[in-house]
């Protein structure tokens, strides 16, 4: 058994205009990163409500990410 | 649009002319071409890959790079087999579109047009003069394009930088300048106005790679005059970049590593050692400029660039020919952008009979009506991308999954979703299967979402009753190993998407009519000539000058340093100003108030003072911003306080005059008087200019005349160059200064005395001059207060911010609000004429348009839940949501127009009733549940 | 080969598909026109696109 088993959960909020064109970038780009990530997309980081972040934990997300 | 094509010749008048291309072969089918790259993966010979600067091997058949335009693939006859040798073939069954016809030919095309705008770019410097410091006989001496490759992360080494002769990463490297530019050995005399930007920046990235390598820049002026460059060569001497002013004479191998030598300003020798050498190069004239010009009949300038002059900087030689870019003389991207917006303005007025007669509009089936009542009926599309995402992730598997998912009424795969045949499918099966909502998992939504919309709308569905769930860009191709994993992932993100989907509402498209007038404000060179470039498009505008006459600084002006004479262009402009029956010029007028966005502005113009105050309320579509500048007056080196302390424009106006006396014997120039840190903090960039113009009068008044001038670095970019040199030439003494060690002007008994330090002979000197002249910089014209009335953003020098410093350098952050000439940033004279035409044909492009579309993801405001709080009306960053009276409450509201979707608005809401369209609360919601919904605990493999 | 010719009113040749013709030809479009842009190569993009990033404030340049 290894000991890193912990594999997190992680919710993304992507704003369109930079983060989630650096997500393709690094697609086009073939960079490498562990599968945990799950990503929405968002106009803008300024679209998250704070209400979004809690609900993605109370749904069981192991982290938040918001990238903008 | 044409690629791979070469104009032979060109006949016609402006409005109809005949060009003749020649369409060189793909042997690829552009439309049958996916851009899988299966054919290179096979293609079994190599080809020198050009895009990459040589530096990596890439096959016959290719494409440069994966964002390429058309993203179609090539075969370059050159290296390819078949086309040489007539064998192999082996891409043609490899090919699974069947994309790869080698029975293509060159084909003759014709082409009638009416106009023709020339942006063939640059040249490359000759090796001849890359030889001389040392390239090609070291493969570490590399020039900045290759360099600019070899740093690029998606570059062949994937950033890493390396030295060629033994793969070491170099620990000390030098840069440098001038490799081709004001070199008169080479017959480039000019400034190439790029490389020190650029050298700097590839410093800064190579810092950012390793911290540790030290960097030396050998230069001979640092030419970072555009607006807020400065900055960037601070932030590189801040960290440790070296900046050394020499003139390097030879770079040779010296055991592993490489030897400069070079001479100082004071005369010394001195050797350095370095392990990578990069050479800024210079941008020479295009290849084929000659070619061009004899086709066209165009002339050329002594460097071989388009000739054009300092009052109509974009028109060539011929009528109807218009110029853009480098080839009008070597300029940076903000430049050639501006220019060419500027030189679209120009076409357009040679063309405005025929506009609108050649584009094509497209008609749609009426939409399909969707309510809240209908039953939701996904369509699920996984696309295979060829091999790109299901070599990776298990599409049927997908699939299959989405097929089980709640209101999910078909799913099915294509090879390629984007092709054509698979939107003939989507579309017809969105008839036959009756879907109200489509769900496509492929690529990135930011590419493809638009051609997925048209097919809905092909359809008859709203474009907007439609997600996107990217399993290739974000998914599969950073997976790549982990097969399982982006399977599981796809799956999670389509039942994201899914949920989503069942959640979207069709979005109506709206549209805003426009009123077709422009109001610009000031009244000098850059207002008239945007106001009459409009003019010539066919569109009224309104200036609104605040002092009593129209001209602005041209009226200080006498001659350009090309030697243009300024009052009577000055006083064609303002004769067609008020000759123009489309353009209103009010003087003494002040914009008291505006509201309104893009297309439907209202403004309050004062004019008159006192008794004869008057208002005028105007109905316009645009703004553009052409409020200017003026000189700076320091309150440094006696100005103001002797008479035989001047600024530049006070000697130019005293060089014009008529006594015998005015150009005396002796004069010491002072550049960057109270600029470059100093009251100012950046630079001016027509001071240098402005002097050596000066320098070059008072030398034909009375060549004895004894002239010292006192720099930092002598910017005279571009052909200005020669000024300088002839400046140099006739005699004029140039020392620079240091920051620490600023020249100081003191008077004794009526006479003025100028210390320095003298950095050539290295000594401090003492000069009574018969005049001391300053170069004081240019300070912007109230900003401050338009700033506040236009929510339009400025710099920290005061100047309005561009929205986008490289590809929108005349677009503000407010829509429909256009910016040109000294409010802009410093400039001379001609860039200011081709940012006024530029920000003409952007202020043009509502107007022709007559309508504003609004993307219909904009915010939408609920208004019985609204309180009227106004928190989204202090937070929004576009201003538009204002506040109005409904029954007596204030409610919010938003102006579509001006809104663009980021949703900071409806996050703030605290009472939930703002909404985004496309992205509401309940689809964001749904969304994160249906995340929660994996179980992810048993995937955790022990 | 048959020779086609290709007429349209109000039509404007760019010639060069660097990041000026593009730019070009983007507001000519916009401005109600037909644009051919003409690009020597087997792609528009020009040098722009083979920077990685672009002064001073180093952004991606594609």
């Amino acid at each position: 058994m290894s000991e890193n088993t912990f594999s997190p959960k992680i919710l993304g909020f992507l704003c369109n205009w930079c983060c989630y064109a650096a997500a393709d970038a690094a697609g086009v780009s073939r960079f490498q990163y562990p599968p945990n990530l799950r990503t929405i997309r968002v106009m803008c980081t300024g679209r998250i409500d704070p209400s979004f972040v809690l609900k993605g934990f109370l749904e069981g997300a192991d982290a938040i990410f918001s990238g903008g | 649009m044409v690629t791979n094509a070469d104009l032979l010749a060109l006949e016609g008048k402006p409005g109809n002319f005949t060009a003749k291309l020649n369409i060189r072969p793909r042997y690829i089918d552009a439309d049958a071409c996916t851009a899988c790259g299966l054919c290179t993966q096979y293609c079994p010979k190599h080809h020198v890959d050009p895009y990459n600067e040589g530096l990596a091997i890439t096959r016959p058949i290719h494409i440069d790079y994966a964002q390429a335009v058309p993203a179609t693939y090539y075969i370059d006859p050159s290296s390819c087999m078949y086309l040489q040798h007539d064998t192999c073939q082996i891409c043609v069954p490899v090919c699974q579109s069947h994309a790869i016809n080698f029975n293509q030919k060159p084909e003759a095309r014709d082409l009638k047009i009416g106009a023709v705008i020339l942006s063939p770019g640059f040249g490359k410097i000759a090796p001849e003069t890359l030889e001389k410091y040392g390239y090609g006989k070291h493969p570490d001496i590399v020039t900045a394009f290759e360099y600019e490759r070899m740093t690029t992360a998606s570059g062949p080494f994937l950033g890493e930088i390396k030295c060629f002769s033994d793969g070491r990463h170099p620990k000390s490297m030098a840069f440098i300048q001038c490799v081709g530019s004001r070199d008169i050995g080479c017959n480039n005399g000019y400034c190439s106005s790029v490389c020190c930007m650029y050298a700097i920046k590839e410093a800064l990235v190579t810092k950012e790679h390793d911290p540790d390598v030290d960097i030396t820049i050998y230069y001979m002026d640092i030419r970072t005059q555009g607006k807020d460059f400065d900055a960037a060569r601070e932030r590189a001497e801040a960290i440790g970049i070296k900046f050394v002013r020499a003139k390097v004479a030879d770079v040779t191998p010296w055991e592993n590593h490489l030897k400069l030598t070079y001479s100082t300003l004071d005369g010394q020798h001195k050797f350095e050692s370095h392990d990578m050498v990069v050479l800024s190069v210079g941008l020479e004239s295009p290849k084929d400029a000659e070619k061009i010009a004899d086709i066209t009949k165009i002339d050329l300038n002594h460097y071989n660039f388009c000739k054009t002059d300092t009052f109509s900087p974009l028109q060539t030689s011929q009528e109807g020919i218009v110029v853009a870019g480098a080839f009008q003389g070597p300029k940076d991207i903000p430049e050639s952008v501006t220019q060419s917006s500027g030189a679209a303005s120009l076409a357009s007025s040679v063309l405005k009979q025929q506009r609108g007669k050649g584009t094509v509009s497209k008609e749609y089936p009426e939409e399909l009506v969707v309510t809240d009542d209908d039953e939701v009926r996904i369509g699920v599309f996984v696309c295979h991308c060829g091999i790109n995402i299901s070599s990776v992730v298990d599409c049927p598997e997908v699939a299959e999954d989405a097929g089980g998912m709640e209101n999910v009424t078909y799913y099915t795969e294509n090879l390629y979703s984007c092709s054509q045949d698979a939107q003939e499918q989507i579309k017809n099966t969105i008839k036959e299967k009756k879907l109200n909502r489509v769900v496509i998992a492929a690529c990135s939504p930011r590419t493809h979402e638009p051609l997925f919309q048209e097919t809905l709308k092909d359809a008859g569905l709203n474009r907007n009753l439609f997600e996107m769930v990217n399993i290739r860009d974000q998914c599969s191709w950073v997976h790549a190993n982990e097969p399982e994993e982006a399977t599981a992932k796809s799956k999670d993100l389509v039942r994201m998407a899914v949920s989503k989907a069942a959640h979207i509402q069709p979005l109506p498209e709206q549209t805003v009519p426009v009123t077709p007038k422009a109001v610009v404000l000031g009244g000098g060179v850059a207002g008239m000539t945007a106001a009459l470039s409009l003019a010539d498009q066919g569109f009224d505008s309104v200036i609104v000058e605040k002092s009593a006459k129209i001209g602005g600084n041209l009226q200080n002006l006498k001659n350009t340093l090309a030697g243009d004479e300024v009052a009577g262009y000055l006083k064609t402009l303002t004769d067609n100003v008020k000759k123009s029956k489309r353009i209103d010029v009010i003087t003494d007028g002040r914009l008291a108030q505006t509201s309104g966005f893009v297309g439907n502005f209202a403004s309050v113009i004062e004019s008159g003072k006192g008794t004869k105050k008057k208002e005028l309320t105007v109905d316009h579509g645009v703004i553009v911003v052409a409020t200017g500048g003026h000189e700076h007056r320091p309150d440094k080196y006696l100005l103001g306080k002797s008479k035989k302390v001047l600024t530049q424009q006070e000697l130019e106006k005293q060089l014009a005059g008529r006594a015998k006396n005015r150009a005396p014997d002796s004069i010491v120039m002072i550049q960057c008087a109270g600029s470059r840190g100093d009251d100012l903090n950046y630079c001016s960039k027509v001071c240098c200019n402005h002097a050596i113009k000066n320098i070059l009068k008072i030398k034909e008044i009375n060549p004895a005349s004894q002239i010292i001038v006192l720099y930092r670095d002598m910017r005279t970019y571009g052909y200005a160059e020669d000024a300088y040199l002839e400046a140099r030439k006739k005699g004029v003494i140039f020392i620079p200064y240091e920051v620490d060690r600023k020249p100081e002007v003191s008077q004794k008994s009526g006479k003025v005395q100028v210390d320095f330090f003298d950095s050539i002979m290295q000594e401090e000197v003492s000069f009574n001059p018969d005049l001391v002249a300053l170069s004081v910089g240019v300070v912007p014209d109230g900003t401050a207060e338009l700033s506040k009335m236009l929510k339009l953003p400025v710099t920290a020098n005061g100047f309005f911010l561009e929205a986008h410093v490289k590809l929108r350098p005349v677009e503000l952050a407010v829509e429909g609000v256009y910016v040109c000439g000294l409010a802009h940033g410093p400039k001379p004279v001609d860039e200011t004429i081709v940012q006024a035409q530029a920000a003409a044909a952007k202020a043009a492009i509502p107007l022709v348009k007559g309508y504003v579309k609004v993307d219909p993801i904009v915010s939408s405001v609920e208004k019985d839940a609204c309180i009227g709080c106004g928190i989204c009306v202090s937070l929004c960053p576009y201003g538009a949501i204002q506040m109005i009276k409904v029954d007596k409450k204030r409610k919010a509201e938003t102006i579509s127009a001006s809104c663009k979707a980021c949703g900071i608005c409806a996050s703030h809401c605290p009472t939930f009733a703002i909404s985004m369209g496309g992205f509401t609360n309940e689809q964001l919601v749904s969304q994160i549940e249906a995340f929660g919904n994996k179980k992810v605990e048993e995937k955790v493999v022990a | 080969m048959g020779k086609a010719i290709l007429h349209r009113e109000g039509a404007v040749m760019i010639l060069g598909g660097g990041i000026a013709g593009i730019q070009a030809a983007l507001d000519m479009t916009e401005l109600g026109y037909y644009v051919y842009l003409v690009e020597k190569s087997a792609a528009v993009g020009g040098v722009m696109a083979q920077l990685d990033k672009t002064f001073p404030t180093n952004d991606c340049s594609l």
